[in-house]
């Protein structure tokens, strides 16, 4: 089963203090400013929404830079989910704006987001359990062959597809790609769905969570694969509770509280301690 | 056959005997095998139960024509089944649409050329429905083509009077939709498995066909993918009523007449032959293979039995029992065998088994709440 790889994409580089080599170190130890005048990827101004009686979102702004990595903290409850969920184009704001390098945007369905290149890897994981590797890889965005109302899937580019996206994050794939969705582990649907996020061109990968389930060395690979996707000039946006997790690997933390934006920290201006008072106090 | 297990095979080379076992394995894994095997012992119990008569040309002529309107109507369902819908509709649909099709060529005098694609167009119009109001109001399709299913019904009855209704039919147009081909099998035989091949490779080669699994698999991951799920679910109700209304044409042309009864309990009928084709109830997996020996499963106990003598009512109660067999076969056996470990180091990846073992863990859910 184990085809030659996509000679065109070079392996990710090596990264011997990185995440993924057991004890989690901070993945670069100085952190540039955000440099005067770059346009965010993506810019949440003035985030509100309520569902109903409860207030989610309060007021939040925050911004997404190309080649970074932020990571917003909170609790339970906190209003994460409902913030990416607003910039994945899964439900409107009720008031805020949204802003796509520097452009207004309303996203309307999460089509739309993924046309534009915000890829998101949500908290309930995106995996149909009776597809294949591959069928779960290119799903939405199938090749096809033929012409007119003939066009066929295309079974072995999408095979083709999905083994560069897979080697293009440094995935070691050793089953076949015909192994169905039921059969993957929690840590294998992360890596397949960051996989899929930038193969198809992302500019901003949003993730909920992924790490939350994992065992330490899972957790580590996925850590690792998202340092990759922010070397490859992403902007990325990583939710976790896992504050070591965030403070490894991002480059500026966003803590949310009760809907609100509690905090704003490059990472090298905080460190475990403040981060935990922080959010016991407001949370 | 040989060259099947072959593609999985480990470095060393496995005995015959596991090959065998292993293709008899993989055998009851694919969704088509219930179907299969109820054909095969259906077929020897009706040989049995009446040799001079069972095993007779004339008798395959009248199970393939039961067989192939159940069946285009049955192609549908299971499409929309493995999406992850259900439409009881179809028999009121299929009425509705045979009463179009015999007034457009009795009442206002036109060609079956021109009355049967607007039948068919009709046909469609009431699936978009179908479809517009489960997207639109996020309802249950069950509820939503029950209440149709109602309402068309109730529309044809008030439009014949309860009557049947005949029509001349140009003898061209009979036999290009149901009349007798070579060997005396009729031309519905030839749409239906025309049909069934079309709707294969529409499901296993098309994107659509790719969309309608995951709309069946997990509906949200297929929506946040970018699959514009809400589509896929009009397109499907779609084609289940335009084959609804085809299959109802072929019975335009078969019987010459419509009435108001037409297609009542065929939706059951349909849900039951895909069940027995080996497509989930729960969704996301299935055979159109499956579906169409399903439908001749149907045919040939609703002939065997008439030709074994046996009372009208025991047909609905032999279906039943092989629906209720077929079921556990295409779960609980299968979920069993695909937990056994493949024999002698085959790859273990098996659809088939993979979705026995999804139902399983559905199922057990569903009685642990
Ligand atoms: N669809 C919804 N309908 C109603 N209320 C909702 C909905 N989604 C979220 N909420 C509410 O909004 C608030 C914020 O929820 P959210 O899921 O965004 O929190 P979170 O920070 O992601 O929490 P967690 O860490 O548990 O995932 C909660 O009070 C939640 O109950
Ligand atoms: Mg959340």
């Amino acid at each position: 089963m184990s085809e030659p790889l996509n000679p065109d994409q070079p392996p990710t580089r090596a990264r011997p203090s990185g995440a993924g080599s057991g004890e989690l170190e901070a993945s670069r130890r100085t952190i540039e400013p955000i440099p005067p005048g770059a346009v965010p990827v993506m810019e949440a101004d003035h985030i509100s929404k309520g569902f109903g009686a409860t207030t989610a979102l309060v007021d939040v702004s925050l911004k997404a830079y190309s080649g970074r990595i932020l990571a917003l903290l909170g609790d339970n409850g906190a209003g994460k989910s409902t913030l990416i969920k607003i910039l994945s184009g899964v439900f409107p704001p009720d008031g805020g704006t949204l802003r796509f390098n520097g452009q207004d945007v309303v996203l309307r369905n999460p089509a739309e987001a993924r046309e534009r290149g915000i890829a998101t890897v949500f908290q309930d994981l995106a995996v149909c359990e009776l597809l294949s590797v591959t069928r779960n890889i290119v799903l939405g965005r199938e090749p096809q062959k033929g012409f007119g109302p003939f066009k066929f899937l295309d079974l072995k580019k999408a095979d083709a597809m999905a083994r560069s996206a897979l080697h293009q994050l440094g995935v070691r794939w050793e089953r076949g790609l015909d192994e169905k969705g039921i059969n993957i582990s929690g840590g294998e649907r992360q890596s397949l769905a960051i996989a899929r996020a930038m193969f198809f061109g992302s500019s901003l990968l949003i993730l909920d969570e992924p790490t939350s389930a994992l065992a330490v060395r899972q957790a580590g690979k996925v850590l690792d694969h998202i340092l990759t996707a922010r070397d490859q000039g992403q902007a990325v946006i990583l939710i976790t509770h896992n504050f070591r997790h965030a403070l490894s690997v991002a480059d500026d933390i966003t803590v949310l509280a009760q809907g609100r934006v509690a905090g704003h920290f490059r990472r090298d201006e905080t460190d475990l301690d403040a981060l935990t008072d922080l959010v016991a106090r407001v949370g | 056959m040989t060259n099947e297990p072959a593609s999985g095979v480990a470095r060393t080379v496995p005995s015959r005997r596991i090959v065998y076992g292993e293709a008899l394995r993989r055998f009851m894994l694919r969704p088509e095998s219930t179907a299969i095997a109820a054909v095969l012992i259906l077929f020897v119990v009706f040989t049995i139960l009446s040799p001079a008569l069972f095993p007779t040309k004339l008798t395959y002529i009248s199970i393939m024509a039961i067989a192939s309107e159940l069946g285009i109507l049955s192609i549908g369902v299971t499409l929309l089944m493995i999406g992850g819908h259900f439409d009881l509709s179809v028999g009121a649909v299929l009425g509705l649409t045979s009463y179009v099709c015999v007034v457009l060529m009795r009442d206002f005098g036109l060609s079956p050329v021109i009355a049967a694609p607007v039948a068919v167009a009709v046909g469609a119009l009431l699936g978009g429905l179908n479809g517009y109001v489960v997207v639109r109001f996020r309802i249950h399709s069950f509820v939503v083509t029950l209440g149709t299913m109602l309402i068309w019904r109730g529309v044809l009855i008030a439009l014949t009077g309860g009557f049947p209704m005949t029509v001349d039919i140009p003898v061209v147009f009979k036999n290009v939709m149901s009349g007798p081909l070579i060997f005396g099998f009729r031309m519905s035989m030839v749409w239906f498995f025309a049909i069934t091949l079309l709707a294969t490779i529409l499901l296993t080669r098309s994107r659509l066909g790719n969309w309608i699994q995951a709309r069946g698999q997990n509906e949200n991951a297929a929506r946040n993918l970018g699959v514009p799920v809400d589509r896929v679910t009009i397109i499907l109700f779609v084609l289940t009523s335009a084959l609804a209304a085809v299959a109802g044409i072929i019975q335009v042309a078969r019987f010459s007449s419509v009435d108001a009864l037409r297609g009542e309990g065929m939706e059951l009928q349909a849900v039951a032959v895909t069940v027995i084709g080996g497509t989930l109830l729960s969704g996301g997996y299935g055979s159109v293979v499956g579906t169409m020996l399903g439908a001749i499963t149907f045919g040939m106990i609703q002939v065997g039995l008439v030709l074994a003598g046996a009372p009208g009512h025991f047909f609905r109660t032999l279906t039943g029992v092989i629906v209720v067999g077929a079921v556990i076969l295409n779960t609980d056996v299968a979920r069993r065998m695909a937990r056994s470990k493949p024999l002698g180091g085959f790859k273990r990846s098996s659809a088939a088994a993979d979705a026995a073992i999804q139902a399983g863990a559905a199922a057990e859910k569903g009685e642990a709440g």
